[in-house]
């Protein structure tokens, strides 16, 4: 009888552990998200109007949020028609040589360290160029968002049943007709999905910004070939300062910086049932 | 199309000859024009990553051979001729504090696959699966930002220096945790980063663990628990290639390490010293590198390394998950 | 030569290694209806895809022989498989209307994106025709922007008939068409394919004998790969030449 209950203190033992296990691997999601509530929200309700559109020496972070949807949009130029055409080779050719070395290669930089991207985009574009600029950044930030929406891309279309292929190419059509009219419209939400996640990914990203953009906080960008802000990087330079201002505003500034994220990721999470990290 | 050769050849001999390079001619479609030029473009991009990366790390090799990898010094000097440079202690804290993320992420990302598919209410499940996938996508600098002002001090006050006043005489708590910044904040917050990444792993490996073993466990008699060892034996090459993914994040994560690592050339197996990986070490020593002549090389060969463990990592990885995946689904 | 709309010559199909057709020799006549009956799995729907080339969309398929339609051989290596597809037309087992186009853009897809009309006033005509021809026209004809997913199976599979008849082919091939469609909307379509075959070839692959009883003029009996009986429907149900034919047909053999 006391082995059963032997077995059965172990069964609960685990039980438990488990529960904590799970609970302390969330539980920093909450912390996180409460504490930079509780430290950005006064920043910013104070005078959210400075606070959002003005320039640094005035208090606001105007500059910087423009820097980083500058970026986006850019990064989202360069990114997507690649990574669409990349996605869409993936899909269609998934034994060949090519597409498989393909497949992998998305994997590998999907994951890829940001930082060696971000040096890369300097070494090839910032040195050349002979100043930080907002294309550098974006080019940076394309080649990270590229491997997201070409691997969404891929399973988008992975998705369609076969009997769409077989029509379309019954009606006579030729192969990049059957692809690009039928069957990339037919996936468009999961291929929009990749596109917003990959958006919503690129816009924290920091580490390619670092020496890619140069920084550009009392004055509005105007140019892609100079020098641009970026929310993420501010907090980071803000962040490592004395100043205890700056800390403050490096708070706001991450409380921005999460909505966006979280208004970008959670409607799509929510909609969709698999998520490719 | 056929026809149009033949007038300007005198057709009939010449017909084999022409059909056949007509025949692969066709076979390369206008799709693939369009496609693989792209598809050749991102392969290039990528090798010339590497070569960018070996050819400004060569002046480094060149005047110091891979020695540059294995020794720790770090002499800036307005003299070319003084400066000395060795990335042994930022490669040092790279592996370490990424062991320590992976110790972390080990048991949690388990029992968090275990906890949402054995034993979470259905309707409660996408909520879990949603908030990970929360923790694996938010922006790093925010994890920094709170890893500062949040974990750290917590870490310090309760962890760090309880451990140190009672337990200093071993070796790995044996540094003063004075400013909290050190491997072991680092290796914390790496491993809280990283877990969503192994969890996703796991937890679909898990998931698609056929029925009939789960109902042959049950039908032994099995507790939960037990059931849950046997099953978690199954799936033990994926949990190794999740955590050999979670390393390869870990290894390459820059922001938040290098906010709270302390930015030290240290070489010190104990944890709460500070430290550099070689992440921050770039991020932190860049900037300035221009003044020196030889720096920026070795930061070059340090990007490389990087690039290299990023590279091995992900690939092993990626081979051990697909070769366990397809012997799985035989 | 040109009796027959379609005619196969020691046709071979091979999936891989394995043979799934093992020569055949067909010859289906113009403007009549001709059912392929079988078992189900025995390569029916292999062989229809023999006839406008979608077999190579499976990169394992493999044929040898020829398929001679109205007279030339649809594999010869000077024959683009596209202008092969364009010139028959495949309706399917599940009434596939593409989902996220409008139920005029469903039928105007083909002439769009062949460039076989010119100008908005042809496209409405032509998809109208298509649309009557299909015995649709009456019940869409107020809600043509609308998306097919309002549509009941029978009225999908007409729609998907319409797509294919707006490309004025010459020959219809209908993979199980009304297998997964209730007996009223079968009954439309059968009733159908009667006026189609006016102006039609149609080759009907159906596994349901009785369904090749009711509306064809020829029947072939495929089993196992090969042609076990071919000829006038009702010789071929009266009269089965075939031990094997006799026991399909009477339900014994399914």
């Amino acid at each position: 009888m006391s082995e059963y209950k032997i077995r059965k203190g172990k069964e609960i033992a685990f039980t438990i552990s488990i529960t904590i296990l799970t609970f302390l691997g969330i539980l920093p999601l909450f912390h996180i998200i409460a504490t930079v509530f509780v430290n950005g929200l006064p920043v910013i309700t104070k005078e959210s109007f400075t606070f959002l559109t003005g320039t640094f020496s005035n208090g606001g972070i105007g500059p910087a949020i423009a820097g980083t949807f500058i970026l986006i949009f850019l990064s989202s130029l360069i990114g997507l028609p690649v990574a669409l055409l990349v996605g869409v080779y993936a899909y269609e050719y998934p034994n060949s040589i090519i597409g498989k070395a393909t497949e992998t290669l998305l994997q590998i930089m999907l994951e890829f360290p940001t930082i060696l991207v971000g040096v890369f985009a300097m070494s090839i574009i910032a040195i050349p160029m002979g100043t930080y600029s907002a294309f550098a950044g974006a080019f940076a930030l394309a080649i990270i968002l590229m491997p997201y929406v070409a691997v969404y891309t891929q399973e988008a279309m992975r998705q369609i049943p076969f009997t769409y292929r077989e029509a379309s190419f019954g009606l006579g059509l030729s192969r990049i007709k059957v692809i690009f009219r039928v069957l990339v419209p037919l996936s468009k939400r999961g291929i929009l999905t990749g596109v917003l996640i990959g958006m919503a990914k690129v816009a924290g990203e920091t580490a390619p910004l670092l020496f890619t953009i140069g920084g550009l906080y009392e004055s509005y960008p105007v140019s892609v070939t100079k020098p641009v802000g970026a929310v993420p990087l501010l907090i980071y330079t803000l962040v490592q300062s004395p100043s205890k201002g700056n800390h403050r505003m490096a708070w706001g500034a991450s409380l921005i910086l999460l909505l966006i994220f979280l208004l970008i990721f959670i409607p799509i999470r929510v909609s969709l049932k698999e998520v490719k990290l | 199309m056929f026809r149009f050769f033949t007038l300007f050849t005198g057709g009939r001999k010449m017909k084999p000859c022409f059909n056949k390079i007509f025949k692969s001619v066709r076979r390369i479609d206008t799709f693939q024009i369009i496609t693989l030029p792209a598809v050749i473009f991102v392969f290039l991009l990528f090798v010339l990553m590497l070569f960018v990366y070996f050819y400004n790390a060569l002046p480094a090799f060149i005047r110091e051979g891979l020695a540059v990898y294995f020794k720790n010094i770090w002499q800036a000097s307005e003299e070319p001729g003084k400066e000395y440079y060795g990335l042994i202690a930022a490669i040092w804290g790279t592996v370490y504090t990424s062991m320590i993320a992976i110790l972390i992420a080990l048991p949690i990302s388990i029992a968090y696959s275990v906890f949402v598919i054995d034993y979470v209410p259905k309707k409660l499940k996408n909520i879990f699966i949603i908030v990970s996938d929360m923790m694996a996508g938010l922006p790093t600098i925010i994890y920094g930002i709170w890893g500062v002002f949040a974990l750290v001090p917590f870490l310090q006050k309760y962890i760090m220096t309880p451990l140190y006043k009672n337990l200093s005489f071993i070796p790995i708590f044996s540094y003063p945790p004075v400013t909290g910044y050190s491997y072991f904040s680092a290796g914390v917050l790496l491993g809280i980063m990283v877990t969503p990444f192994a969890s996703a792993v796991i937890r679909e490996a898990y998931q698609m663990i056929p029925f009939t073993y789960r109902e042959a466990a049950i039908s032994l008699g099995l507790t939960r628990y037990e059931a849950t060892k046997i099953l978690l034996g199954y799936i033990k090459p994926a949990i190794f290639s999740g955590m050999i993914l979670a390393f390869g994040r870990a290894v390459g994560e820059t922001v938040a390490v290098s906010l709270i690592i302390g930015n030290t050339f240290n070489l010190s197996p104990s944890l709460f010293a500070p430290g550099y990986t070689i992440s921050s070490l770039i991020a932190n020593q860049f900037g300035n590198a221009y003044i020196y002549r030889h720096m920026l090389p070795v930061l070059y060969a340090g990007g490389l390394s990087l690039f290299i463990i990023g590279l091995i990592v992900n690939i092993v990885g990626l081979y051990l998950l697909r070769r366990w995946q397809e012997n799985v689904r035989i | 030569m040109n009796k027959y709309a379609i005619e196969t010559k020691d046709l071979k199909i091979y999936y891989g290694r394995k043979e799934i057709i093992k020569g055949i020799n067909l010859r289906i006549p113009k403007h009549t209806i001709f059912a392929i009956m079988g078992p189900s799995g025995c390569g029916k729907s292999t062989l229809l895809r023999a006839f406008n080339r979608l077999l190579e969309l499976n990169k394992d398929a493999r044929i040898e022989g020829e398929v001679l339609v109205f007279g030339k051989n649809i594999y010869a290596h000077n024959v683009n498989p596209i202008n092969v597809r364009r010139e028959i037309g495949m309706v399917f087992q599940y009434p596939n209307p593409f989902p996220h186009l409008t139920i005029y853009d469903n039928v105007a897809l083909g002439l769009k994106l062949n460039n076989l009309v010119k100008n908005k006033d042809e496209m409405n005509k032509r998809v109208r025709w298509a649309l009557e021809k299909a015995s649709l026209w009456e019940e869409v004809k107020d809600r043509l922007w609308r998306y097919p997913a309002c549509l009941s199976g029978g009225q999908k599979q007409r729609l998907v008939i319409a797509r294919t008849l707006a490309l004025k082919p010459k020959i219809l091939l209908m993979d199980e068409p009304t297998a997964n469609i209730d007996p009223v909307g079968t009954r439309n379509i059968e009733k159908l394919l009667f006026e189609l075959k006016k102006d039609y070839t149609i080759v009907l692959v159906t596994h349901k004998p009785a369904q090749a009883a009711r509306t064809s003029d020829y029947v072939g009996f495929l089993y196992l790969g090969k042609i076990i009986e071919v000829g006038q429907t009702k010789n071929v149900f009266k009269k089965p030449k075939n031990e094997l034919t006799k026991k399909y047909v009477t339900g014994i053999l399914v």
